[in-house]
């Protein structure tokens, strides 16, 4: 660094008066910061020599404490980021205390603008997150209030664009030179703003109220408080923003309307239909307010004296309302034009009405004249003509008359009910319609008569007969005298067929026409009646145009019972069938079969029919039935057989029942009573036959009775009688027990017992006797002959007897020995024993035959073979005598 | 309307402590009392002259509740004083005032007030000592004790509260 040679001069002046720093001095000290801040400076004095050192030592010394100051500051300065570092420190406080300066915002604004383009290009979201809860609502609020006003606009353009009222205000637009929107607005601004409240948002306090002349309301403090309670409650309840609230109540036409500001709010209470422009004037006053009594609204603090001048302002507001539509005063000139022109149009119209109301009358008196029109109204309704009645179908078209009375149709609603004229002209012209006459007929009216001339067809006569008929009670006569029927002739010849036909017995004619020219008949007929058609050619008639229908029935007269009957009994020849009187006679002879069918027949015939008299015919099979009736007699006579069914039938004979076995053959007896077997048919079930014959017979057939004993039947009994072994009688009374419920009873009681009486004795004693003989001996001992001998006496007796009592009688003798010895030789020593016993009584006159021999050994001894006496007890032959029957 | 002044004054008292039927007689009422039930909040105005200038009382009467947590703090906002209600036979009723006092000063800092003992005319029934309202009242609050029935106290509270909160 360098010093100036001035500088010096003044460091070494010693101090001046009072004056503490020369101002040459600071001067010079200036420009040497000056140069030392700007090196350009420097270069410019170049011939400033540099100082020596001891120059720079005091220098040092003086001002050592400042030249570093000076370089702390310098390199403060030279350095930009410190620099803008200390700057930025003093910076704010700065700009606060500059911003009394009106020249702050001026320098700045720029800057500003600048800084905020630069920012919102780099980040716009930013800017968007600040501005978006602020503007928002007031777009959405901007936009709803737009679309409100558009659709009330759109409304009442709808409303009066096609009015009356619509066109006046077009011409008022048109007129003024406003836009029509305009001009409905004004006529439809249906409303008043009866109140106006200021109100202090802080304290809800009133800051002024206006009403409207005719308006009344509650203390304006209490309601202005009471909207603000109202209000906080809304948002408090249902947590709305802050800057939030209700702008808009409603009670019927009353409205409430509420503008928030900074610090007052404006709620004007409207009456009717308020346009949503009323928004923006409220908000525009508002505003007014806040712009022209800022502070005043920020203090307030219930002390609205200062604020008196803010009334005149809501008076404004008051005044809004429905306004008078403007008057318009028209130039004479227009006003008499008009009036001109509304004449000329009068009486042009005036005139076209009349003559309208011409035709329309002579149209009318058309109408009326006309047979089958009756009016029954005709008037005006809503600018057109309206005529109503009845017409006939067949009168005269309404349309065509209005063409010919030069009347619009456009103009006329007509309506007709139909009807039927009843007036000559309009009946002959339906007559003719409906009848279509032929052209061989006229029709005429004659003194309020229709008479019809000419001829016709009968079946155009007969629909004409019937129109006749059915015309209503008031219509002119129909007469019909005068038409010829072109058809008579071939009707005559169709009648006289018909009569022959209803003449042939066994047909009846149920209905019978000519119809178009087709004959029709039909009816019943007998099938064995005539033929219809064939008559047809005898009457001259083409079967062609003929239509027959006859339903088949039977004829009851005579001739067509008789027919019917010769034709399903096909009587054989002979038999003649023959009417007497009113009965049909049957003569001759016929088989059975026949007669029984003409029987079935005659029961047959219906109520009404001829009788049918079978008296006279003779039944051909009476000598073959007298027969067969005989032979079933005999055969019921019969024990064993039940004759449940019998019948001849067909030349044929039947006969079924029970029989039992033991019973007749009926097939035998056929041949003996002279019935031919191959007529018959027999049909017998067995059973077994509960009469005493044969129940006699049974018994006889399964016990086989020896020759002495008989079996009969005595009354409802069976007896046995003679004499029997006890067997056979025991078989009998078994058998006799067994036999059923209801059969005889079977008596065996009366048969004696063979075994018993002499017989019985007889065997007794030959059984009591026994040949004795010596041990080991084959011949008896000695002593026994005259046993043999009386033995044999009594041998020969029992054998007379029993065959006089028809039983054989059987004699065994057994031969016995004793228990010594060898078993084989007592046996064999037995038989030889019962050998020479019946070799003995041989000889003594016995038959052998009667005799049997066999051995017992030691092995039937009378007494133990203990001791000797026993076993000569024990040598024997023994008898014993049996019975049997004779075969 | 020769007042030019108004100045909002809540009402604030536990349930039931009388605090609508000690206006009652005394303020010019328009709207019923079923908007204390439906609103929460009912305006009356109590007109009190002072020697130099008439004050318009608009009075917030704030639904009174026991849960005083459920007292909705936004009423007050703007008001130039209140007044406090308890029911002198039901000693809750003055810790509920205390504590409504307490929040309105946490949030509105300190305001003029009056504390209305309300039903004084049932002396048997009372139920503050006479030592714990002196003691209320050293402790420098405005302490009355008031009667809906005989008017006790009521004119002068609102007398005070009017000059207070104009001054």
């Amino acid at each position: 660094m360098s010093t100036s040679p001035d500088i010096l001069e003044v460091l070494l002046r010693p101090p001046s008066g009072e004056e503490s720093i020369d101002r040459k001095t600071l001067a010079g000290l200036l420009i040497e910061i000056a140069q030392s801040l700007k090196p350009e400076l420097r270069a410019q004095q170049n011939g400033v020599r540099p100082g020596d050192l001891q120059f720079e030592q005091l220098r040092t010394l003086l001002v050592g404490r400042e030249i570093e100051t000076l370089s702390r500051l310098t390199g403060l300065v030279d350095d930009p980021e410190r620099l803008a570092a200390a700057i930025g420190r003093v910076l704010p406080t700065a700009i606060a205390q500059a911003t009394s300066d009106a020249r702050m915002g001026h320098v700045l604004a720029p800057v500003m603008e600048r800084a905020a383009e630069s920012s919102i290009r780099t980040n716009p979201g930013t800017l968007i997150n600040i501005l978006y809860p602020m503007i928002v609502p007031a777009i959405r609020k901007s936009i709803g209030e737009t679309i409100d006003e558009t659709f009330q606009r759109l409304n009442q353009t709808l409303k009066y664009s096609l009015t009356w009222r619509g066109l006046k205000w077009r011409w008022e637009a048109w007129r003024t030179g406003s836009s029509f929107a305009e001009v409905v607005l004004r006529h439809t601004l249906v409303y008043q703003v009866e109140h106006v409240f200021l109100i202090h948002r802080h304290t809800g306090l009133l800051i002024a109220h206006v009403s409207a002349e005719n308006a009344s309301s509650q203390d304006p403090q209490l309601v202005s408080s009471m909207l603000v309670a109202i209000q906080d409650f809304v948002r408090d309840s249902f947590s709305g923003a802050e800057h939030q609230g209700l702008d808009q109540l409603r009670l019927g036409e009353l409205r409430l309307w509420s503008e928030p500001g900074p610090f007052a709010a404006l709620v004007a209470v409207i009456r009717g239909d308020p346009p949503e422009g009323l928004h923006d004037t409220l908000r525009n006053t508002l505003s007014r307010i806040h712009a022209e009594r800022h502070h005043a609204l920020e203090r307030f603090d219930g002390d609205s004296s200062g604020l008196a001048d803010v009334e005149a302002r809501l008076r404004d507001l008051v005044a809004l309302g429905e306004h008078a539509p403007p008057r318009v005063s028209l130039a004479r000139t227009v006003v008499l034009g008009f009036l001109v022109l509304l004449l000329i149009l009068a009486g042009t119209w005036a005139a076209s009405w009349w003559h309208t109301q011409q035709l329309w009358q002579g149209y009318l008196e058309r109408l009326r004249a006309l047979p089958g029109i009756v009016i029954t109204e005709a008037g005006e309704r809503d600018g057109k003509f309206v005529v109503s009645g009845l017409r006939d179908p067949l009168a005269v078209d309404p349309q065509a008359v209005l063409r010919e009375a030069g009347v619009n149709p456009a103009w006329v609603i007509a309506s007709w009910v139909p009807y039927q004229a009843l007036d000559p002209q309009s009946v002959l012209r339906r007559l003719e319609a409906s009848l279509d006459p032929p052209p061989s007929v006229t029709l005429a009216i004659a003194d309020d008569r229709i008479v019809a001339r000419g001829s016709a067809p009968r079946p155009w006569l007969d629909r004409a007969y019937a129109v006749a008929q059915a015309l209503p009670a008031g219509a002119p006569g129909f007469d019909l005298a005068g038409v010829r029927n072109e058809d008579e002739a071939d009707e005559q010849q169709w009648q006289a067929y018909v009569e022959w036909l209803r003449s042939e017995p066994g047909i009846v004619i149920t209905h019978s026409e000519a119809h178009n020219g087709n004959l029709v008949v039909s009816g019943l007929r007998d099938p064995l009646a005539v033929d219809p058609l064939k008559l047809l050619g005898a009457a001259g008639i083409d079967p062609a145009r003929v239509e027959a229908h006859f339903e088949p029935y039977q004829g009851l007269d005579p001739q067509s019972v008789l027919r019917r009957l010769n034709a399903s009994l096909a009587p054989p020849p002979s038999i003649t069938l023959a009417i007497a009187g009113n009965r049909i006679l049957a003569q001759g002879s016929a088989p059975r079969a026949w007669l029984e069918r003409a029987h079935a027949d005659a029961q047959a015939l219906p109520a009404g029919a001829p009788a049918f008299d079978l008296a006279g015919v003779r039944n051909e099979d009476e000598a073959d039935e007298q027969q067969w009736q005989a032979y079933v007699e005999w055969l019921r006579s019969e024990p064993g057989i039940v004759i449940t069914k019998s019948e001849a039938r067909d030349g044929k004979f039947l006969v079924s029942g029970l029989r039992d076995p033991l019973a007749v053959d009926p097939l035998k007896l056929m041949g003996e009573v002279g019935i031919d077997p191959a007529r018959v048919e027999v049909h017998f079930e067995p059973y077994e036959g509960l009469d005493p014959q044969f129940v006699l017979k049974r018994l006889q057939a399964s016990l086989n009775p020896p020759p002495g004993v008989t079996l009969a039947v005595e009354g409802d009994r069976i007896v046995a009688q003679g004499s029997a072994s006890s067997p056979w009688i025991e078989r009998a009374r078994r058998a006799g027990n067994l036999l059923p419920a209801g059969a005889p009873v079977f008596d065996v009681s009366a048969v004696r017992n063979v075994s018993e009486g002499a017989l019985g004795k007889l065997r007794d004693a030959i059984q009591a006797r026994s040949i004795r003989f010596d041990n080991n001996v084959m011949l008896p001992a000695a002593g026994q002959d005259e046993i043999l001998d009386q033995l044999a006496v009594e041998l020969i007796e029992l054998a007379k007897l029993s065959s006089s009592l028809n039983v054989i009688s059987r004699v065994t003798l057994t031969g016995h020995s004793d228990a010594k010895g060898q078993g084989t030789s007592n046996l064999s020593l037995s038989v030889a024993r019962a050998e020479a016993v019946r070799a003995l009584l041989n000889k003594r006159g016995v038959d052998p035959d009667q005799l049997a021999v066999r051995g017992a050994g030691p092995l039937e001894p009378l007494e133990a073979d203990t001791s000797e006496a026993a076993r000569s007890v024990n040598r024997r032959v023994s008898f014993s005598v049996g019975f049997e029957e004779q075969p | 309307m020769t007042a030019t002044l108004q100045k909002k004054i809540c009402m604030l008292g536990g349930f039931s402590v009388g605090k609508t039927s000690l206006v009652k007689r005394y303020v010019q009422s328009v709207f019923s009392e079923t908007y204390l039930t439906t609103v929460g909040v009912k305006i009356d105005k109590k007109t009190v002259d002072l020697s130099d200038r008439i004050v318009n009382l608009i009075l917030w009467d704030l639904a009174g509740e026991d849960d005083i947590n459920s007292f909705r703090m936004t009423n007050m906002r703007g008001a130039a004083g209140y007044v406090l209600v308890a029911d002198g036979t039901r000693p809750s009723t003055l810790d509920v005032a205390l504590s409504l006092r307490q929040r309105v000063e946490a949030e509105y800092g300190p305001l003029p007030f009056v504390l209305l003992l309300n039903k004084s005319d049932l002396k048997e029934q009372w139920a503050i000592g006479d030592a714990e309202i002196a003691e209320l009242r050293q402790n420098g609050r405005w302490v009355r004790l008031s009667s809906a029935r005989t008017g006790e106290g009521v004119e002068d509270a609102f007398k005070d509260l009017a000059v207070r909160a104009t001054s």
